[in-house]
């Protein structure tokens, strides 16, 4: 126990000598911090219309398929989509709104399921966060609509609701949309890829390889 | 990996030098030609989206400064992500070298009782020898990576820090997975390969309930640990496994959470040319109910403490592992990374290794660069890294010319020499006259000389040299202005 | 106006021609040209070697050199980044002050030749003729250091007769670096092979460039190689007329 004690001391000690004139909290810090000069865009200019199309044109980059519906069509929208997958076993969050749970599907609520039972789902229906146009990204805070991290995971095909008002153009609004950092956060940019053997680029090798967008134009 | 190529040693302190290292990597044909069109596809991709980013100088220079700040403060970050991290469920553990960090690691798996572990790829793990070490002590380790299984399973070494096999093709991947996986009728064909990993490892991904991950980057704001990937194999780590173990240098931290939108912005851009990679996760401690309920972070030194203390070589801390510095090297294109001798190779392997091994070993790594800057161009954290491999020259020549061995030295006696010969015109201008007899010797008919000894031969074995006018500039100056009077 | 010419101790040495085309060019823009005979390096060879003991001496010498130079000019730009990306940490480290505010005070006169002629003397066309298929080499320290940009390009543009073609992969290294081609002797050559062939590609009659270092490593390649392709320093180019043609030499 001593020993790593030690350890801890002399790493800090070290860093302290070498750091001479440095602050000692994080606190002490935030006044040199908040001197950095900052002058990359925040804010994007694209208004509402053109985030919508810009989130739209870089979803499809990355070969997500993405449908626009209106607020009253989302649960219409989310069965036809279900219905052209194929599929028939899916996994749900648990806080997902009871309506997009279409009919004619087996659902699988996660409440704690074991990653055996997750396994077997086909596909998984969430909402998210938040959209970012500029790499068409999609952020997951895993929150009780959102699930957690294993069902977006394991299954081959994802379904994704993400409402116009959540889109932002650039990364820097996604962060300043955060009231308080999250502590679990999963940002998505496409389909899974690698380019290991000779940068030929292959898509899904883990996590789901069929990503699926409903743009929902709701209002503000 | 190839025919004839010996097993590349990658421990600094065994590898041969670098001018030695790169010999038969430069009679490789297919290596040369893997590497150069491996880095030709990052390359372009990276200058398209950077041309794109109308503010990206302006991210750089926050990125620099961001980073300089953190290792500014690097104690006051470390300690509070340490409360932030443990009052989130996690242990933190502090490493002073890789052997401690290896025993940490080690002790906690025998705590869960592990005889298997899985990673996430990370250089860190490489750079402590950490494979090797659980493997003896009976701890079977599986890498997840695609291109750290083909490493793994080939018992080959990596070249690059983001695509680390980007000197193996097709076909040596399809005989390493044929004989390892045992798979008949294998194609070579990429999509082939990249779905028999995939079923190889998803076993194992649901099986092995203990994870090893290295960390992109560490948030002391909350404690938690970010891990940017592209396949997903991260991600799989990351939330089956019931224990978490996270490697990662004392110096990846950030100050807060916003910090991200700079360094993400520049990182996936710098290393694979994309706006954004596909999977990036961010965790904090443990979460009840999701993903590993046990969380440990292990803090690794290991000679980072000491580059801090450099007014010059403190930038070399700065570095977010993009590798835009060895794809953007005109040296590393023709030597790919083994030559380097380091799981840290091209531009910036040449700083850190040295670095963190206190000059003791990779010393002819400051000098296997023509210091033409192409790294600096394109870093996103701006270090400077032909300022910091001068620096290091220094160091490395004060240290050598002390020794016997190296006073004798052509080179060395050469130096001293040229500094007492431009320390007064006359010694110079005789300089040039003894020069210019003596080369006199090796000039042919052509005026120019075609094969000089010793030091020179490493000149003359590809170029010509043109034989030394018979009258210097100062001379003609001086009879110009004899003649105008 | 006057130029002090710092010839650089390898031009004195190896390429003379170059200087006495710098001395012709500048003459004849009307520039009053002196050469200050005490003069011998920079230090860049023993900073970069890791020499940075000697460098300083030869430092040392250079401020005081030209310390009341109205100009100085240096057909070699990678002395030029020497003295301006160099010199300053050199002084900064030997902690004495008036030396480096001597230095500071030298450092606004010192020009690269390019820059000496389009930002100081102000002129592009410098009325050189130089009927020849060229190809332009952009030297590391021209390129990145000293962001020399667009300079060489309207230089080129503006002498007659010359046909300029673009050189694929212009901003790569050419692999010289100093002493590395020889301490590295072999991955030199190896990067030197790979821009002789986009050198080559060109078809031109000559490759030119702002620095004779990378010249006298791409032209020892090509006499070795009987290439039929000849290096030129590109103040030879802009110092020929039809009346005195450059010498090319070699």
């Amino acid at each position: 126990m001593s020993a790593v004690a030690d350890s801890r001391r002399q790493v800090l000690d070290r860093i302290r000598a070498a750091t001479r004139n440095s602050a000692l909290t994080a606190e002490q810090a935030a006044g040199a911090y908040a001197q950095l000069a900052r002058e990359y865009v925040r804010q994007g200019s694209l208004n509402a219309e053109g985030r919508l199309e810009r989130m739209t044109e870089r979803l499809r980059e990355y070969d997500a398929e993405v449908v626009e519906c209106a607020q009253e069509g989302l649960a219409a929208a989310i069965a036809a989509q279900l219905v052209a997958s194929g599929r028939r076993r899916f996994v749900a969050p648990e806080g997902l709104p009871p309506e997009w749970l279409a009919g004619g599907f087996e659902w699988k609520i996660d409440r704690d399921l074991a990653t055996s039972e997750v396994e077997q789902a086909e596909g998984v229906v969430t909402a998210c966060f938040c959209g970012v146009a500029e790499s068409g990204t999609i952020v997951l805070h895993h929150s009780a609509a959102e699930g957690r991290r294993v069902i977006t995971l394991l299954p081959d095909w994802q379904l994704c609701v993400l409402r116009a008002s959540q889109i932002v153009e650039t990364l820097p609004e996604y962060f300043a949309r955060c009231q308080q950092p999250p502590t679990l956060v999963t940002w998505i940019s496409g389909p899974s890829a690698t380019a290991d053997i000779e940068m030929t680029r292959i898509k899904g090798v883990h996590g789901p390889r069929f990503l699926r967008v409903i743009l929902v134009r709701d209002k503000s | 990996m190839s025919a004839g190529a010996e097993h590349p040693i990658l421990d600094p302190a065994l590898a041969p030098p670098f001018p030695v290292a790169a010999l038969p990597v430069l009679r490789n044909p297919q290596l040369r030609k893997n590497v150069a069109h491996a880095i030709e596809v990052i390359q372009t991709k990276r200058a398209r989206l950077v041309a794109e980013k109308t503010d990206w100088q302006e991210l750089r220079a926050t990125a620099a400064a961001i980073r300089e700040h953190a290792l500014e403060n690097l104690s006051a970050y470390l300690e509070q992500f340490e409360a932030r991290c443990t009052a989130a469920g996690g242990k933190v553990h502090w490493a002073v070298d890789a052997a401690e960090a290896r025993r940490i690691i080690l002790e906690l798996l025998r705590e869960e009782k592990a005889d298997e572990v899985i990673k996430i790829k990370t250089m860190t793990s490489a750079e402590i020898q950490l494979n090797p070490y659980l493997e003896t002590a009976g701890v079977g380790t599986y890498e997840t990576d695609l291109a750290e299984i083909i490493l793994q399973l080939g018992e080959g070494e990596p070249s690059h820090i983001v695509v680390p096999a980007l000197h193996v093709n097709r076909s040596q991947v399809r005989e390493i997975f044929a004989r390892r996986m045992g798979i008949e009728n294998l194609s070579d064909d990429p999509k082939a390969l990249t779905a028999a990993a995939r079923n190889y490892l998803r076993q194992k991904f649901l099986a092995v309930p203990t994870a090893i991950s290295g960390a992109n980057f560490l948030i002391a704001e909350t404690g938690a640990v970010a891990v940017v990937e592209s396949e997903g194999n991260g991600r799989m780590c990351l939330t089956l496994p019931k224990t978490m173990i996270t490697l990662a240098g004392i110096e990846k931290v950030l100050p807060r959470f916003a910090d991200l939108e700079v360094m993400l912005q520049v990182l996936a851009r710098s290393a694979t040319g994309e706006r954004m990679n596909p999977y990036t996760s961010l965790w904090t401690g443990v979460t009840p109910g999701d993903g590993p309920q046990k969380f440990h972070v292990v803090l690794l030194d290991n000679g980072r403490s000491s580059i801090l203390k450099g007014k010059t070589e403190r930038q070399t801390l700065r570095c977010i592992r993009c590798a835009a510095c060895m794809n953007s090297c005109p040296v590393y294109r023709q030597t790919g990374g083994h030559a380097y001798g380091s799981v840290y190779p091209g531009p910036i392997g040449a700083i850190l290794t040295p670095q963190l091994m206190h000059l003791r070993h990779a010393q002819s790594l400051p000098y296997a660069s023509s210091l033409c800057g192409a790294c600096y161009e394109v870093c996103p954290v701006k270090i400077n890294i032909p300022e910091v491999l001068i620096e290091l020259r220094a160091q490395v020549t004060d240290q050598e010319r002390r020794t016997l061995g190296k006073f004798f030295d052509p080179m060395y006696l050469g130096m001293r020499a040229a500094n007492l010969i431009f320390s007064r015109a006359w010694l110079f201008h005789a300089a040039q006259r003894m020069g210019r007899i003596g080369l006199r010797f090796f000039t042919r008919g052509d005026g120019w000389i075609h094969s000089l000894p010793s030091v020179g031969a490493k000149w003359t074995q590809t170029r010509g040299l043109r034989g030394l006018p018979r009258q210097t500039f100062h001379a003609w100056w001086a009879a110009r202005r004899k003649e105008a009077r | 106006m006057r130029a002090s010419l710092f010839i650089t101790c390898y031009n004195d040495t190896l390429f003379p021609e170059t200087g006495r085309a710098v001395v012709s060019l500048l003459e004849r823009l009307g520039v009053g040209v002196e050469f200050r005979a005490r003069q011998t390096c920079c230090g860049q060879m023993h900073a970069n070697t890791g020499f940075r003991g000697e460098a300083f001496s030869q430092a040392k010498r250079f401020v005081r050199l030209y310390a009341d130079a109205e100009n100085v000019v240096i057909p070699s730009s990678s002395c030029v980044a020497m003295i301006r990306d160099q010199y300053p940490g050199l002084f900064e480290e030997l902690g004495n002050e008036a030396l480096r505010r001597e230095f500071a005070a030298v450092l606004p006169r010192v020009y690269e030749l390019s820059e000496f002629l389009i930002d100081r003397v102000g002129v592009e066309d410098v009325g050189a003729y130089f009927p020849h298929r060229v190809t332009y080499h952009a030297s590391c320290h021209g390129l990145r250091s000293l962001h020399l940009g667009e300079r060489p390009f309207r230089l080129l543009e503006k002498v007659r007769g010359l046909e300029l073609v673009p050189l694929e992969n212009l901003d790569r290294c050419c692999g010289f670096g100093g002493t590395f081609s020889v301490k590295n002797g072999e991955v030199s050559s190896a990067m030197l092979t790979v821009k002789l062939e986009d050198v080559l590609a060109t078809g031109a009659e000559f490759c030119t460039a702002l620095d004779n270092s990378c010249l006298m490593h791409l032209g020892g390649a090509m006499h070795r190689q009987y290439a039929g392709m000849k290096t030129i320093h590109m103040a030879q180019i802009l110092a020929s007329t039809q009346e005195h043609p450059a010498e090319v030499l070699g």
